[in-house]
């Protein structure tokens, strides 16, 4: 009884905060605590590993990855450690994991003329490579595409950088922390329409390379000279990803094996079943996280964060280990309300405990209650340790997943 | 706090000058022009008595504000849009101390990431598609203003 009394008085609350946020009259869902996670293998369940990687990360969700020469069954190569990235688009390879024995040597992807080549713009640094085209398949399940654009980080023949492309240099795979990233977040391409028509007047992304050392931004024609989602270049399964990792213990863990399911509602282990859809901004992705009373209009969920990143002034920044991170002296329980550009609310529970605390387990690389500051005030990044104990979804823009569209995330 | 002017101008350039000059953090807020034509962009201009905003807006959507105090330095700078925009235009004299305290070893990953130098202050956060971020120069922020106002 007295359990059902507290839980009817935290759905008012959110009605509250709702209501305060000037949202129309939203239903209020609490996810079942109940987790299934898929069995790895074809045809469409990858298994994904949350593990120090090459560059001792924490809170990074790896696959591997097969890329060929197109139209090769020979020129192949295996590479693991890929990061899954559900807040970028697009496969990005290290030179120098392709350029290890057995070397492979992917064809350029050209703008017709010369080779183009993409200054990845992270919020902390940028990385600079060429473009190339590649076939590519996911080991376990089988899911694979021809042709693909990627981008091939830290290529040494383009080691004359732009010098608009200078922040951080992250070129290297300790500074990129992973031998790639797969982006799989809520878009078919990476820059999409900001890339296209024109150069954009400040910040380019695409350069054209008429010798590796002259490489000038230059104006794309289409979207599909851009790097696209490799999951919208699947055959099938095309529509989306889920994340599924299992739950983490307060003190966090060594390794998590998980898995990446392709497709939402394409196979009889991917149905969307009683997730609740938080529709994404067409243009942004983003959603609005409501917390302590204040809306956060910059709101997303990321596999590629490594903590949750949140504005709250009663959490200690006196940590050891820097000071965006939070210190609690003790674990905080912490509420969230999630709302999209549709009128669902969704609560989000979440833990913070001391960072130094945790990171002074050396040999753990996964908690689920690692949270830090967001420089972006208006800014609430739910990371991979939210992950953990859900099965989150993310539907790829103008993808169908039965009666809805995408960009979304789901759980 | 609140800007009470009115909007005072709006103009659209195309042509790139061959030699601009950049209203960048800790330049003269006169240059702002140049910056316009640079980004080709779209200007709007809001005044107070404390300080003045320049707010470019770019064909791809890119908003860049410029905060201009009364002695016509910019002293803060704030990105928001689909593209981080180019940084040394942004923070101009001051970039040089950024990058270098960029490229410290700092945690965090690749969505945030903050500087606090002497004399320099950088917040960066997002991702592809939805970028924020804003600098300032603490030494030149005018009395009684918040930084808490550069949005």
């Amino acid at each position: 009884m007295r359990k059902f009394v507290a839980l009817a008085f935290i759905q008012l609350g959110f009605l509250a905060a709702c209501g305060g946020g000037g949202y129309r009259a939203a239903t209020i869902i609490v996810p079942p605590p109940s987790q299934n996670i898929a069995t790895p293998g074809p045809p469409n369940v990858e298994t994904l590993a949350v593990d120090a990687g090459p560059a001792g990360a924490v809170n990074a969700a790896f696959v591997s990855v097969k890329v060929c020469v197109p139209g090769s069954t020979t020129s192949c190569k295996t590479i693991d450690h890929i990061e899954v990235d559900t807040g970028s688009v697009g496969l990005r390879i290290l030179s120098s994991v392709l350029t290890t024995a057995p070397a492979i040597t992917l064809p350029p992807h050209t703008d017709g003329t010369n080779p183009l080549a993409e200054c990845l713009r992270f919020a902390d640094g940028d990385a600079w490579g060429p473009l190339a085209v590649a076939d590519i398949q996911l080991p376990v399940s089988g899911e694979s595409a021809t042709s693909v654009n990627v981008q091939v980080i830290g290529d040494p023949a383009y080691t004359a950088l732009p010098t608009d492309c200078m922040t951080n240099p992250e070129n290297t795979v300790a500074k990129f922390g992973a031998n790639g990233i797969l982006g799989v977040g809520p878009f078919a391409q990476d820059c999409g329409s900001a890339c296209v028509g024109g150069i954009p007047s400040t910040g380019a992304v695409y350069y054209s390379c008429p010798s590796p050392s002259s490489c000038a931004s230059a104006p794309l024609s289409t979207l599909l000279q851009q790097l696209q989602n490799p999951v919208s270049l699947f055959a099938t399964d095309n529509n989306g990803v889920i994340v599924e990792l299992p739950a983490v213990g307060g003190a966090g863990a060594a390794t998590v094996t998980g898995v990446l399911v392709f497709g939402i509602g394409t196979q009889s282990n991917n149905a969307l079943g009683s997730a609740t859809v938080l529709q994404g901004n067409t243009f942004s992705g983003l959603i609005t996280a409501t917390y302590k009373g204040t809306a956060y209009s910059d709101g997303f969920i990321d596999s590629g964060s490594n903590g949750n990143f949140f504005t709250d002034s009663s959490l200690p920044t006196n940590c050891t280990a820097g000071t965006q991170w939070y210190c609690p002296t003790s674990t905080v329980n912490e509420t969230v309300s999630l709302q999209g550009t549709n009128s669902t609310m969704l609560t989000a529970n979440f833990s913070v405990a001391s960072a130094d605390a945790l990171f002074a387990n050396t040999t753990y690389t996964a908690f689920s209650n690692l949270g830090g500051t967001n420089p972006d005030a208006m800014g609430f990044d739910l990371g991979l340790p939210f992950y953990y104990g859900r099965n989150i979804y993310t539907a790829i823009e103008n993808a169908s997943v039965g009666g809805n569209t995408g960009p979304f995330f789901a759980y | 706090m609140k800007l009470t002017g009115a909007l005072l101008s709006s103009i659209v350039l195309t042509a790139a000058l061959a030699t601009p000059a950049f209203a960048a953090l800790g330049e003269d807020g006169t240059t702002v022009q140049a910056d316009v034509a640079r980004m080709k962009g779209v200007l709007r201009i809001t005044s107070s008595a404390a300080f003045t905003v320049h707010e470019i807006t770019t064909e791809s959507g890119v908003v860049v504000r410029e905060y201009v105090s009364p002695d016509d330095k910019v002293f803060a700078v704030s990105w928001r849009g689909p593209l981080i925009p180019d940084l040394r235009q942004m923070l101009g004299g001051y970039y040089g101390q950024f990058q270098q305290a960029a490229n410290a070893p700092h945690l965090g990953g690749h969505r945030h990431l903050t500087i606090r130098e002497p004399g320099l202050v950088v917040q960066s956060s997002g991702r592809m598609r939805a970028f924020f971020g804003r600098a300032w120069a603490p030494d030149l922020v005018p009395q009684n203003f918040s930084v808490d106002d550069i949005k």
